[in-house]
Parts: structure tokens; sequence; C-alpha cells
């Protein structure tokens, strides 16, 4: 039992940071919320499975990706229109957020552009400061992967935001140059 | 590589996140120093990342919404503590004040809300005491119980010090020994956004109890307000420019009289 409280002591410190990923993986509070809760559901139904010797965050971080990632199985409709939503909610301009190139966007909206095996590795690295073999873990994919998507994400990130994806198979092959 | 390999992009960003080592790190360096294009590119991926992380930094000083702690709190306990319950349930179905006002009668101090509002810094209390107080051999990193008085005095003169100058407010070191409680010793910790520090206390059973402090995220006083989650009580204000949690497993009547006595010292303990 004493155990038990103290795990969830140190769940609800991680709370803010949860929030913050989940806020920055699915942009809607409510809905970034949902995720926080299952999340911490699923961390509770395994408690018993956490190594005290591991960081916690880690831990949970996985089983919000795995949520996550759960819930864009289960919802495919969600996972095609979320970030896409992102966009076209803040793009009052009007226009196909997938075609209309060329145009400034605004930082939220670009990372909404990317691909969620580009987003994730980008913020647990960016914006939660892992390293890239805790983001791996987390993401359960290797270290190599990481240090590639996160590249990849941010020459995608830089192009949206200068509004040069167009060009980006033409004159900028420099930015593309990566494993 | 050659120094004149040029290091493509994902070794680049990589090293902007600080994943390249020795001599490799410094081959890098050199490689943005003669190529300003290259350097401008990075520099450009930095300012995203601050960008990011400005974005979305709010997040972390918002107060843990309520569904969300209950989530942590909630979930099989049916058996272990049927009035906690009764607690949660009458929250969820009545609307908050109500049912903790009901619940929690009586006291000088007016109660906190317990829920909605209660500041995010005050689970980093509640977590920095259930990490450290269980500790045997290592429960602070400065001590002041080891060596003769002489010592001890010298190290709660630094611990003070120190603590002051890291935090930028006055850390005082409080008297407990009326209350039974000896000073441990302190830690340095992180908050949201800077430095934190833990005083740990210790009465002649080996109960501890822990005082958090912070600089205050505006100079404002606040009253006292009672937390509990699970076996720990907690106790926290404002004060000037320094917020206090008062955290333990003790009755809340014993941390009320803990965290009054803390609250009425100005000076520092003469030993």
């Amino acid at each position: 039992m004493q155990a038990d409280d103290v795990f969830r002591n140190q769940l609800l410190g991680v709370i803010p940071r949860l929030r913050r990923y989940a806020r920055s993986l699915v942009f809607d509070s409510p809905a970034a919320d949902d995720l926080v809760q299952t999340t911490l559901e699923r961390a509770l139904a395994h408690w018993h499975q956490f190594d005290q010797r591991r960081d916690l965050l880690v831990w949970v971080l996985s089983i919000a990706h795995n949520a996550h990632l759960d819930q864009r199985r289960r919802d495919a409709r969600l996972s095609v229109v979320d970030p896409e939503r992102a966009s076209a909610d803040q793009d009052a301009q009007g226009g196909d957020p997938g075609v209309d190139v060329g145009l400034r966007i605004d930082l939220v909206q670009a990372l909404g552009r990317l691909t969620p095996e580009q987003r994730e590795p980008l913020l647990l690295v960016s914006v939660e400061q892992l390293t890239y073999a805790e983001c791996a873990e987390v993401l359960r994919i290797p270290v190599g992967t990481v240090m590639s998507r996160v590249s990849r994400a941010r020459a995608r990130l830089r192009q949206f935001l200068d509004g040069s994806e167009r060009s980006a198979d033409g004159g900028q092959r420099g930015l593309r140059r990566v494993i | 590589m050659s120094n004149e390999e040029r290091p493509d992009d994902a070794l680049l960003s990589a090293w902007l996140d600080g994943e390249v080592e020795g001599s490799e790190c410094a081959r890098i360096q050199a490689w943005l120093q003669a190529h300003p294009e290259d350097a401008a590119r990075v520099r450009l991926w930095s300012a995203d990342r601050d960008a990011l992380r400005a974005r979305f930094a709010a997040t972390l000083d918002e107060p843990v919404p309520e569904r969300l702690a209950q989530a942590v709190w909630r979930r099989g306990r049916v058996a272990a503590s049927g009035p906690w319950l009764q607690a949660v349930a009458a929250v969820v179905l009545l609307g908050v004040g109500v049912a903790i006002g009901a619940w929690w009668r009586g006291g000088a101090v007016r109660d906190a809300q317990q829920t909605a509002g209660v500041p995010a810094w005050t689970q980093r209390a509640v977590v920095a005491h259930a990490v450290y107080s269980p500790e045997e051999r290592h429960p602070v990193e400065v001590s002041v119980r080891e060596g003769d008085a002489a010592r001890q005095r010298e190290q709660e003169q630094h611990l003070s010090r120190w603590l002051t100058r890291r935090l930028s407010v006055p850390v005082k070191l409080f008297d407990l020994r009326s209350e039974g409680f000896e000073l441990v010793g302190g830690r340095l910790l992180p908050d949201a956004n800077g430095p934190s520090a833990q005083l740990m206390y210790q009465d002649a059973m080996g109960q501890r109890v822990t005082v958090y402090l912070r600089k205050a995220d505006r100079e404002a006083s606040a009253a006292f307000r009672y937390d509990r989650k699970g076996d720990l009580g907690m106790f926290y204000w404002v004060e000037g420019l320094c917020g206090y949690a008062l955290v333990g497993p003790q009755p809340r009547e014993r941390l009320l009289a803990l965290a009054e006595a803390i609250a009425k010292q100005d000076q520092p303990p003469s030993r």
C-alpha cells in the first residue's frame, strides 16, 4: 500500500509534463487531457510493472505514445482530420491546407503538417528535452532512427514555416540530405 | 572522417541536441564556423526549437485538472479506503466546495478548496517528500547533523546561505524543536522554472516532515491551505516572495501546528 501511494504521488508529479506532451501532440486541449487520462489509467493498471530505477516520465510518455497510436488506429478518421483540422482552423483564408504551399503558416499549423512519425520524436527531443536514447525508448525505435526523424522533421518544419515546400525537391537538395 | 567531409543534416541536428561528443563535436563546431550557410540553417532549427518550447511552456504551470488528479487517486482504492471513495464520489456528483467543506470541518485555518486550483508546484512538493523522506543514507544533500557542534553550525550557515543565493529569496532554517522536530538538512531541487529547496525535519520516532520552498510567481500572500494526497498531508501558503509547502504523513492538526510555527519565525534559529 505504501509503495502504491508513493507511485501515485510520483504519477501526480509528472502530470504537468504529460499534459504538455499531449497538448503538443493533439493540439485540442480536451482531447489532450483525454489522452492524459487514458495514460494515467493505464499506468495505474500496470504500476507494478514499473521499475523504480527507471525514469517515470519516460515510462509514462511511452504509455502515452501507445495510447495515442491506439487512438489513431481506432479512429482512422480522426488521425487524418486531426492535424489537418488544426491547420484548417487557423488557416482562415481558406484553400486546401494540404496543397496551399507558398503561404507562410504558423508554428502549430506547421507542426500539424508533419507526419506523426516525424512530430513525435521532434517534440520529445525539442520540447520534452529527452535524450535520443530516452526518445528511442519511448517510441521503441532505434536511436539512429530518432536521429534521422528529428532531422527530417526539423527540415520539413522549416520548409513549412518558410513557405518553401514546393521548392524542396528542386533547389534545396541540401535540406533533404538526411539518413 | 576528415575535417573536409561535410557533416550531414542528421549529424548537425544531433549536434544541436547535444548528442554529439568529443572530437566529432569539435569537428562540427569548426565546420559551422567555416560554413556560415550551414551555421545559419542550424540557428534556424535552434530558433524553431525555442519557439516550440515557448509555445507549450504555459501548460506546465497550469493547475492539474481535478479529473486527472482523481484519475490518479481513484483507481483500485475501493476496498482500501471507503471514506475516500465516498468523498471522491461526492465531489463528482455534487460539486467541489460543498462536499469538501463538509468533509474537512473545523480548524482555525481555512481549508484549501482541495481540488481544482491546487497550484502545480505543490504537487512537486509532495513528490519531493515522497522521493526523499524514505531515504536512510542520503535524505538530504547538505546535512546539519554530522560532526561536532561547531561543524553543525557551520553547515547550517552554509545551507541557509547557499539556498538563499540559489532561490533568490531568504531561506531560513526554521527551528521546530519546540514541536519535537530536529532539522536534518536540506537540498536544492528543480521547480518548473528554476530552483526550489527542501528542508527535512525528523522527530524522535524518526518520522519526517519536509518544507518545500520556492520563489513565488508574484509577490502576494496567500492563506494556509490544506490538501491531502493518499497518506500525505500538506499545508501550503505564500508569504511575500516565497511559497511554502509543509508535507508529511502526520495528522492534519500536527501539520498545522508545525506550519504555524514556521510561519511565526522571522529569525533563523540561533544555536
